[in-house]
């Protein structure tokens, strides 16, 4: 059989002569690699296919992209001009079929060369990119303003956060508002299962685990109102664990917070005192449970609009337009079994089914006693 | 009747499978203190899910040997009744032979390609808009998540062990495989398996939908759909484990005379560097899930952070398999292009000594990287600049292959027949992919578009621009050796360009997508992305419209294709110097290696001569001596 | 049958390329791979016992390990390995009787093991160590719970040995019915010396 082929290819090595005197154009080629490579990296920066960049970071970090276009880009041309350029000149033409290749077995210089080059290039790379880290998770030099400390907390399918370290007490929120240019440091954590803490206009992300406290920092850097994105597969509800994040100006910042604070205040005495609340009192502590939780329950602004209590979630109904008429019973057991009785257009399993275990009676009845007065009505 | 029930076969395997479910139960019922109301049908799926494929496998017959031979009865006389094929239905039997199994694989496995397939189609008409189409979101996340699991450890991984459990003992001049019955049995765990995957669509509360990375604690509290992609793992796992067993003792010990390390073809190399990463690697993914099950079943602590758990510790033992998973998916695809670009060049594979090394640096730094996949998991944060440094060095042995690749064609004489181009598109796509690996391999970049649409993008440019392309390119190259037929040549193209255009339609947008933000593993997406995800599911079925030309190729080219000679490539390794398909013992005599397996232009050049022993070995040294000396200049 | 056997026509015997014995080659890789397996459990009690949090080991509640008991297993599961040496020994010189008592005695110690074994986790169960009870106990339980069961396996083999040991099978020169077990039985003896080291004295 080996024999054979031999016999074969003998005749064929003779024709080949002829195609051994085909000129290379190297120099066409590298002109082609240049230009491919010159538009390879203009349309990379040409086109800027990422949202604004809302933080300090996020122009480090867009920077690194346009590093990594720069040092890949030709060598993605390299090997398509290689590739094509081959399938040009030495496909088989007609006439030579059963004609070889040259036996060319290797060559080392060529082999250090594609070893050598590429490693340095990595490493390269590699220095870069520890430093950009390093850049974008550092504390804010001193003289800075004042950190701020946002404790972040996932639940399936809602974040409720905690801004922590004010001048005042702590302030709780189903959304997420942050002063500009003021270096903020989110603390975050899960009740449940993993989630992962994302706003993209920010860049940094990180997951939420059970057990442990994870971090990262950014210096917001416009003002706007974007998404805070669940990034990390977390159940039934991980598409829409959506909630709005604004960035203000430090003043209103300051106001918001102080609205804020003066407004729980009157909740957390009323609670405090506990027994027998009145109504107004009744009210003002169902509203603070709605906007802001209990750090158990997740607040139910995080998924549902209510302008009474300010919120303007829409994972869930609008509940200022569905409660129309709703009586007390109704809407305690939208609470505490939601799966009972699944909403039109709604998906079961999302809105939290452990109210029942996570509110108390009181608060329960606070709740439903503030959603009767201000939406059913 | 009971005779039916006493020969192996599938009259005793379905038996036997009903015992195992009896069993299951009254095992059950035995521990639950004879209690029949306190035996839940979860923990009873639990238990008959492990329990029923080792019946059912013994039931067919895959143990009956092993039975004999350890009890110290006379075992039946080699009568090579379970070997070779002479009808189909020899192919639904427990088979001896490497070549049956290498078609029972391959068939079965592209089977469970178009089952995955379809689950893509399906996902996309759902994201062709925003908003709901027809699946809910719980749904949707069980589609990809089987989708995923079921291309991965059903497809991709089972039909490179196919096309290799074919060609390899053939290449390297073997009668068969080490461990014949052990292979048989790798096989037919695979249907297993892929059963066990499939159940879960009817298992309440839908099919697991944690993704096919089933991260802890989220898998521990899923419906109970989510042991099917637990127990599921376990077999598939043991299956490829077996073979790559059964691959390394066959590469070590039965090569033919003559055949030297460096002699040996590059497709056994990457399978020998591939079945490296499934022996170290591959029990790490099962006790990632054996951990889960004890989790879910019994009620252990390993994933419950409150009773002192770790959940992160499920992705590093998770990602210490699928990492070196992913190079398990890809080095036998470098062997199959290694193959067909030196046939069709006409050339030596340029450097092939620092191919074989290359495969063997790309599987040691396969073991150093797997936190790369954690940069934003919430891990000390110390691990990920080595991470990151290891991922990236990885680059310089592939980048070896590549460029050697090239230097391969270059001069050479190339045929742009339908496996040429496959490997040429591999080529192209797979640096993409590569490309954007390294670009994830960067902490701060990956800290950005980890989770999004980005990292989908680099999935299906490696893995089906670079291990389906291979995988096309191969079944292509051998489809004449492995069935005695041509495949249609003008059809193949067509499959090829229309893979490669509507490929590229399909998943280069998806880079964009990630970089403006769109998250993975979402059923719904915010109004912005809604163009881009039209044009992608348009192209998605188009790309699903192409495979159903392949299988019209395949199909009909098997029935009905013009007979193939031995040799229609005109190649110098063993596997084509026999009949196409290879006679049923593959070789009267073993062959004797004299030479190179790729010694293109080289005159005069043999790989292997096919005398009979005594004769061959004193004349083998000669041509051996002229070969290697012209091979020097 | 007879007939069969001798006008088939088999496939020509392959080539041995390599000095090892497939099977031998075999089961080393396999326990390569078994070694694999425990090193994932390892992991799992090496993240659980000291990268966690808060992290902490036995004694759990008051309750410690019963190392004085271990350590006397582990003395009888070693003395398991040398029985099953001479045994091999024996077979090798042709002496059947030093193997059916070698067999005989591997067999019975590695059941004793066995038993203390469980009666550990009895006395554990009682004192509310349990896989339920914490994380602690849950790689606890796993880890010499894989390896026991690693034991049970490996104790099935040594039965069927021995039962073929008194029946007469084996020969000096055929024992690969005994080489082959006895391998994985020593590997199930030196994977237990590290499991006590790491889970009883660290
Ligand atoms: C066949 C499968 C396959 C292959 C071969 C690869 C190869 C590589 N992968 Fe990929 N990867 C996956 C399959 C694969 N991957 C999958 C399935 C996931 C997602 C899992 C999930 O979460 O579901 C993933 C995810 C993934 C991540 C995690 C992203 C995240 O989740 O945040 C990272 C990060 O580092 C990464 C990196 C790499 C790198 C550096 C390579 C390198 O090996 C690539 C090397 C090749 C080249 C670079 C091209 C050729 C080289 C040259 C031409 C030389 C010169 C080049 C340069 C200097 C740039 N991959
Ligand atoms: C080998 C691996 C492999 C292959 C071949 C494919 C092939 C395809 N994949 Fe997949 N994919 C993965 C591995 C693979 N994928 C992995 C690992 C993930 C991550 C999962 C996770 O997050 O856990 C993923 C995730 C993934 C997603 C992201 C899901 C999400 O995060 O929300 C998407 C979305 O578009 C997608 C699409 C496709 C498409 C359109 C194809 C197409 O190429 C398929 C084409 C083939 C066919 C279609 C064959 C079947 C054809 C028929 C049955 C005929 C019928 C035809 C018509 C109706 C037109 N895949
Ligand atoms: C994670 C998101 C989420 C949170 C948090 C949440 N809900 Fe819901 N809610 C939903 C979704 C989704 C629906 C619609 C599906 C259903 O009916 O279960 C819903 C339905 C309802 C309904 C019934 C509306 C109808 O039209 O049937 C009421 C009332 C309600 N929620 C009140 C609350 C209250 C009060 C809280 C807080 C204590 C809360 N929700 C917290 C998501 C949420
Ligand atoms: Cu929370 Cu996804
Ligand atoms: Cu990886």
């Amino acid at each position: 059989m080996g024999e054979e082929t031999v016999s074969e290819q003998a005749p064929a090595r003779e024709q080949a002569d002829p195609r051994r005197d085909r000129p290379v154009h190297v120099w066409t080629l590298v002109a082609i690699g240049l230009v491919a490579t010159a538009i390879g990296i203009a349309l990379g920066f040409a086109i800027d296919w990422f949202p604004v960049r809302g933080s300090t970071q996020a122009d480090d970090i867009d920077t690194v992209y346009h590093v990594l276009v720069v040092a890949s880009v030709p060598f993605f041309v390299l090997v398509t001009v290689i590739t094509l350029y081959c399938v040009w000149q030495f496909r088989e033409r007609p006439g030579e079929e059963g004609l070889d290749g040259p036996s060319i077995h290797g060559n080392t210089g060529l082999e250090i060369v594609w070893t050598t080059i590429p490693a340095i290039l990595l490493i390269g790379l590699c220095t870069y990119a520890y430093v950009t880290l390093t850049n974008v998770e550092e504390a804010p030099a001193a003289g800075a303003p004042k950190e701020l400390r946002v404790d972040v907390t996932g639940q399936q399918f809602a974040w409720t956060f905690a801004y922590r370290g004010l001048d005042g007490k702590p302030v709780k929120s189903a959304e997420l508002v942050l002063p500009k240019d003021r270096s903020v440091k989110f603390q975050i954590r899960t009740l449940d299962v993993l989630h992962d803490f994302w706003v993209p206009e920010f860049r940094m992300k990180i997951d939420a685990v059970p057990g442990i406290t994870t971090s990262y920092r950014i210096t917001p850097s416009k003002l706007g109102s974007w998404s805070v994105v669940c990034a990390e597969l977390c159940g039934v509800g991980h598409a829409l664990m959506r909630q709005k994040v604004t960035v203000v100006t430090p003043e209103r910042f300051d106001a918001w917070i102080r609205r804020k604070q003066a407004g729980g205040m009157a909740a957390t005495g009323a609670a405090g005192g506990g027994g027998a609340a009145d109504a107004t009192d009744q009210a003002a502590i169902g509203k603070t449970l709605f906007a802001e939780g209990n750090g158990e329950a997740t607040a139910c602004g995080a998924c549902h609009t209510l302008s009474d209590a300010g919120t303007s979630g829409a994972t869930g109904p609008n509940l200022d337009e569905v409660l129309k008429g709703w009586t007390p019973a109704q809407i305690a057991e939208a609470i505490e079994n939601p799966n009972k009785d699944v909403a039109k257009g709604y998906t079961e399993g999302i809105m939290p089914a452990n109210y029942g275990d996570t509110l108390t009676k009181q608060e329960l009845a606070a709740l439903v006693a503030y959603l009767e007065k201000t939406a059913a009505k | 009747m009971i005779s039916h029930l006493r020969a192996p076969g599938w009259y005793r395997a379905t038996f036997w499978t009903l015992v195992s479910l009896g069993l299951s139960w009254a095992i059950l019922w035995a521990a639950n203190g004879f209690d029949a109301d306190a035996v839940t049908g979860i923990g009873f799926a639990q238990v008959a899910l492990l329990a029923f494929p080792l019946f059912f496998l013994g039931g067919l017959g895959a143990f009956d040997y092993w039975f004999y031979w350890a009890s110290g009865r006379p075992t039946r006389p080699e009568d090579h009744s379970g070997h070779g094929a002479t009808s189909w239905q020899d192919y639904f039997r427990i088979n001896t032979d490497h070549k049956v199994i290498g078609i029972q694989y391959v068939v079965t496995s592209f089977f469970f390609m178009f089952v995955g397939g379809l689950m893509a189609m399906l996902m996309r008409a759902e994201l062709a808009a925003p908003g709901r189409q027809f699946v809910d979101p719980g749904a949707f996340n069980g589609l990809f998540s089987v989708h995923a699991s079921v291309l991965i450890f059903l497809f991709i991984i089972p039909v490179f062990a196919g096309l290799a459990n074919y060609v390899l003992p053939l290449m390297i001049g073997a009668p068969d495989m080490a461990f014949p019955r052990l292979n048989a049995v790798s096989f037919w765990l695979l249907p297993c398996a892929g059963v066990i995957m499939m159940l879960s669509f009817f298992a309440p509360g839908g099919s697991f939908a944690s993704g096919w990375t089933a991260y802890a604690p989220l898998s521990v509290t899923a419906p109970p759909g989510q042991i099917c992609f637990t127990i599921g793992v376990q077999f598939a796992g043991a299956s490829s484990i077996a073979t790559a067993l059964n691959f390394l003792v066959t590469i070590i010990t039965m090569r033919a005379p003559g055949m030297s390390f460096f002699r040996m073809p590059l497709l056994v190399w990457a399978n020998f560097s591939t079945s490296l990463l499934v022996v170290i690697a591959t029990p790490f993914v099962a006790a990632s899930q054996l951990f889960v099950l004890l989790d879910r079943a019994l009620g252990f602590n390993f994933f419950n952070a409150a009773a002192g758990g770790d959940v992160l510790m499920y992705q590093h033992v998770f990602w210490f398999y699928s990492h070196p998973a992913v190079y398990i998916m890809m080095l036998p695809g470098f062997g199959i292009i290694s193959e067909i670009l030196a046939v069709k060049s006409r050339k030596p594979v340029f450097g092939y000594r620092m191919m074989a090394f290359s495969l063997l640096a790309i599987v040691v730094l396969g073991f150093a990287v797997w936190a790369h996949h954690m940069f934003v998991s919430g891990m000390q944060s110390w691990i990920r600049v080595p991470m990151m440094v290891t991922t990236a060095v990885i680059a310089v042995p592939t980048g070896i292959k590549i460029f050697s690749w090239l230097a391969t064609m270059w001069r050479g004489v190339l045929k742009l027949d339908t496996p040429m181009l496959f490997a040429l598109g591999f080529l192209t796509m797979f640096v993409l992919g590569g490309i954007s690996g390294v670009m994830l391999a960067m902490i701060p970049f990956d800290i950005y578009v980890s989770d999004t649409y980005f990292i989908v993008a680099h999935i299906h440019y490696v893995l089906f621009g670079g291990s389906l392309f291979t995988i096309f390119a191969g079944v292509y190259y051998w489809f004449p050796k492995m069935t005695g037929r041509m495949y249609n040549e003008k059809l193949g193209k067509l499959h090829f360009w229309m893979t490669f255009v509507f490929f590229n339609i399909t998943f280069a947008p998806m880079h964009l997508l990630g970089l403006q933000g769109m998250p993975r593993r979402v059923a719904d997406y915010s109004e912005q992305f809604a163009t881009w995800n039209m044009i992608i599911s348009v192209a998605s079925f188009a790309l699903g419209l192409s495979s159903l030309i392949f299988l019209y190729n395949m199909v009909a080219s098997w029935r009905g294709g013009k007979r193939a000679p031995a040799n229609p490539w005109n190649a110098l390794t063993l596997e084509w110097q026999v009949s196409s398909p290879p006679p049923i013992f593959n070789f009267d005599h073993i062959p004797t290696v004299v030479g190179g397996p790729y010694e293109y232009g080289v005159p005069g050049a043999v790989h292997g001569v096919f005398e009979s022993p005594a004769t061959a070995s004193a004349e083998a040294r000669q041509p051996a001596g002229a070969v290697s000396s012209t091979a020097k200049e | 049958m007879e007939a069969a056997s001798v006008h088939h026509h088999g496939p020509p015997a392959a080539n041995r390329s390599s000095r090892v014995h497939p099977a031998l080659l075999g089961m080393l890789l396999f326990i390569i791979s078994e070694v694999m397996v425990f090193g994932a459990f390892f992991t799992a009690y090496f993240f659980i016992r000291v990268v966690v949090e808060n992290a902490h080991w036995f004694p759990i509640d008051g309750v410690d390990l019963p190392v004085g008991v271990a350590s006397v297993n582990t003395a009888i599961l070693l003395s398991s390995s040398l029985t099953l040496h001479w045994a091999q020994t024996s077979i090798k010189n042709g002496n059947h009787t030093g193997l059916k008592v070698g067999m005989l005695l591997t067999f019975l110690l590695g059941a004793t093991f066995l038993f203390v074994q469980v009666n550990e986790y009895i006395v554990l169960t009682g004192e509310g160590i349990t896989p339920q009870s914490s994380a602690q106990g849950s790689v606890f339980f796993a880890l010499t719970g894989l390896h026991g069961a690693h034991v049970a396996v490996g104790l099935t083999l040594l039965a069927i040995v021995t039962l073929r040991s008194f029946r007469g099978h084996y020969t000096p020169e055929e024992h690969d019915g005994v080489e082959v077990p006895g391998i994985y039985w020593h590997f199930v003896d030196i994977m237990w010396v590290v499991v006590f080291t790491t889970v009883y004295i660290l």
